[in-house]
């Protein structure tokens, strides 16, 4: 067997452990599924209270599934070492020959496919539900939209692991703070210029604030101040993977030095 | 000669100290050389260091200062290589708590990256080896915890390891799961020459199933050698039983020989405390039936591997 199948089956040992989870525990099926559908149906109904116009109703029901995707995209990254943290398996598991790479990418196939399911389910109710088509502006756009959330989501994700290395379980606590702060600062639900000063130089740093103005752009909204939100979204996702997997490494390094990974077995 | 499976050389290992708690020195300098396909007991009190020191030779903590090898690799340059040729499993050994046996054994395989013929092959031995082939379709949390424990045995068999590391494999479990814990593990060593290093509490299991036994106290290894030599190494009073008449006619002439303290109980029973029995049986016994004692009876309570643990978990007039 060569060395890139074996790559490959250690990856899928992460992706099977993920598929595991969500086919018996019925919570991870009702986070997947559930939260989205309330937050879209809740926020849905709430543009037709305010009689807004369809522009009006696209900004935010498309804010609202940008949240969803980088949720989802996170939960099975991060549920990947949470849950062994609360099985304590930990110990276990780090013992067989496997990285930090083969557990982030075979958790984010899965998340992949499960942020996908939700796209779509989503995108779907919009249309049925409230009239708005997130497919109707063809499919790069999307694919580009998509992509950009997922290595959002790519990067809060292995930021959790990294906290659930030096934290224990409690780190699930730092996966809801970071899509909060991403609702508040990133205009999941209002355009950026509403925010403070202070807090719009903070949003933008923040790669969704990009996706959703490169997205909203075809809806007629402003592309943003620099006109290339695409580009600005992507090396600003790609630099919080980079450090994020960096702050994993280092934390799973401490982890082994300090004994905190011995002591989440136990 | 064996090639050696550990070899390490001033191994320190110093858990930080965290607020109030103050660092732990729990290694100090270990050196330790073990043979391949040999079963190598580490005994010692609690907090001696025996689950740190068999976790740094599993990779799953980096210790401070000194150099090893396992297996022929490096322990700080070659963790990921160890890893790939060893396993290990711990009492109370905690899995994915909803994975059934085959799920836990197919997700094992795949973290050691076996294809899927070998890991269906592996999973079948495995749980015919380990008797869990009528709970296969079980999840972990609803075996009992000989069944739980006997599938961390099997998933840490599922690599097929040259060395495995086995931290309290039987605490807990009831004597007859022990005894075929300790059969299966005696069989692997025996036909697989897997080298297994073994801690334990129970003195029994250590004189069973190991060759050699490192007593560790401290952070520090102060005697390593057989049970046996162990027994003999520690100097410690056997005592013989005497039972029969006019025993106390002997008491005195008793006293007078070197290293013999006897006790009489009564007229029919005596107790004596003798520091070596190769030695002074022989003039005990001469000295009774000269004493005009009648024996009836002798037994000899020999030290077990037990007085060698309280004897050598004592601090010593040196600490």
């Amino acid at each position: 067997m060569s060395n890139l199948q074996s790559h490959l089956i250690r990856i899928n040992a992460f992706f099977f452990k993920i598929w595991l989870i969500t086919k018996k525990r019925v919570f991870h099926l009702f986070e997947i599924l559930f939260w989205p559908a309330i937050g879209l149906v809740s926020v849905g109904l709430l543009t037709r209270f305010l009689h807004l116009d369809g522009d009006m109703v696209a900004f935010v029901l498309i804010g609202v599934i940008a949240l969803s995707i980088v949720q989802i995209g996170q939960l099975d990254i991060s549920y990947v070492i949470l849950y062994s943290i609360w099985n304590k398996s930990l110990k276990q598991e780090l013992a067989a020959p496997v990285s930090m790479f083969h557990l982030i990418a075979g958790s984010w196939c899965m998340g992949l496919i499960h942020a996908l399911l939700v796209l779509f389910l989503l995108s779907a109710f919009s249309a049925y539900a409230f009239g708005f088509r997130l497919l109707q502006q063809g499919i790069i756009p999307i694919i580009h939209f998509f992509c950009g959330l997922l290595l959002t989501s790519a990067a809060v994700g292995i930021f959790v692991c990294a906290l659930a290395f030096r934290f224990g379980g409690r780190a699930h606590v730092g996966a809801n703070s970071i899509v909060s702060v991403m609702i508040l600062l990133s205009g999941i639900y209002y355009p950026v210029e509403v925010l403070p000063r202070p807090l719009q130089m903070v949003s933008a740093i923040l790669p969704v604030t990009y996706f959703l103005e490169y997205f909203r752009s075809f809806y007629g909204f402003s592309a943003g101040a620099t006109g290339h939100p695409l580009v600005l979204g992507y090396v600003l996702a790609i630099l919080y993977v980079t450090a994020a997997a960096g702050a994993l490494l280092v934390a799973v390094h401490d982890s082994k030095k300090s004994g905190i990974l011995l002591k989440m077995s136990e | 000669m064996a090639a050696a499976a550990i070899q390490l050389h001033g191994i320190h290992k110093t858990y930080p100290g965290r607020g109030a708690v103050p660092p732990v020195h729990a290694l100090r300098g270990i050196d330790l050389e073990v043979d391949s396909g040999a079963v190598f007991c580490i005994l010692g009190p609690n907090g001696a260091g025996k689950t740190t020191l068999i976790a740094i030779l599993a990779g799953l903590l980096y210790h401070d200062e000194g150099r090893g090898y396992v297996c022929g690799f490096e322990i700080s340059r070659n963790r990921r290589r160890i890893r790939e040729v060893v396993n290990f499993a711990s009492g109370h050994s905690n899995l994915p708590d909803n994975f059934t046996v085959d799920e836990t054994l197919n997700y094992f395989g795949m973290l050691y990256g076996l294809a899927k013929s070998k890991r269906s092959r592996q999973t079948e031995r495995l749980t015919e080896f380990f008797e869990l082939g009528a709970y296969r379709k079980i999840p972990f949390n609803q075996l009992s915890t000989g069944l739980k424990q006997r599938l961390a045995l099997a998933k840490s068999l599922i690599n097929d390891p040259r060395m495995l590391f086995l931290d309290e494999p039987t605490v807990g479990l009831d004597p007859k799961v022990s005894r075929l814990i300790r059969e299966r593990l005696k069989e692997l060593n025996r036909t697989r020459q897997t080298t297994l290093i073994l801690t334990t509490h129970q003195m029994d299991e250590a004189e069973q199933m190991s060759d050699r036994i490192g007593f560790l106290r401290d952070g520090r290894f102060i005697r390593i050698a057989s049970a046996a030599q162990l027994k003999r190494s520690v100097r410690l009073q056997e005592r013989i039983t005497i039972r029969g008449r006019n025993l106390g006619m002997a008491v005195d002439r008793l006293q007078g020989i070197a290293g013999v303290s006897c006790t009489l109980l009564s007229d029919r029973q005596m107790n004596c405390q003798v520091d070596s029995r190769e030695q002074r049986l022989h003039s005990i016994l001469q000295s009774l039936l000269q004493a005009g004692a009648w024996i009836e009876d002798i037994s000899i309570a020999q030290a077990t591997l037990g007085d060698v643990f309280v004897k050598l978990a004592e601090p010593s007039d040196s600490d």
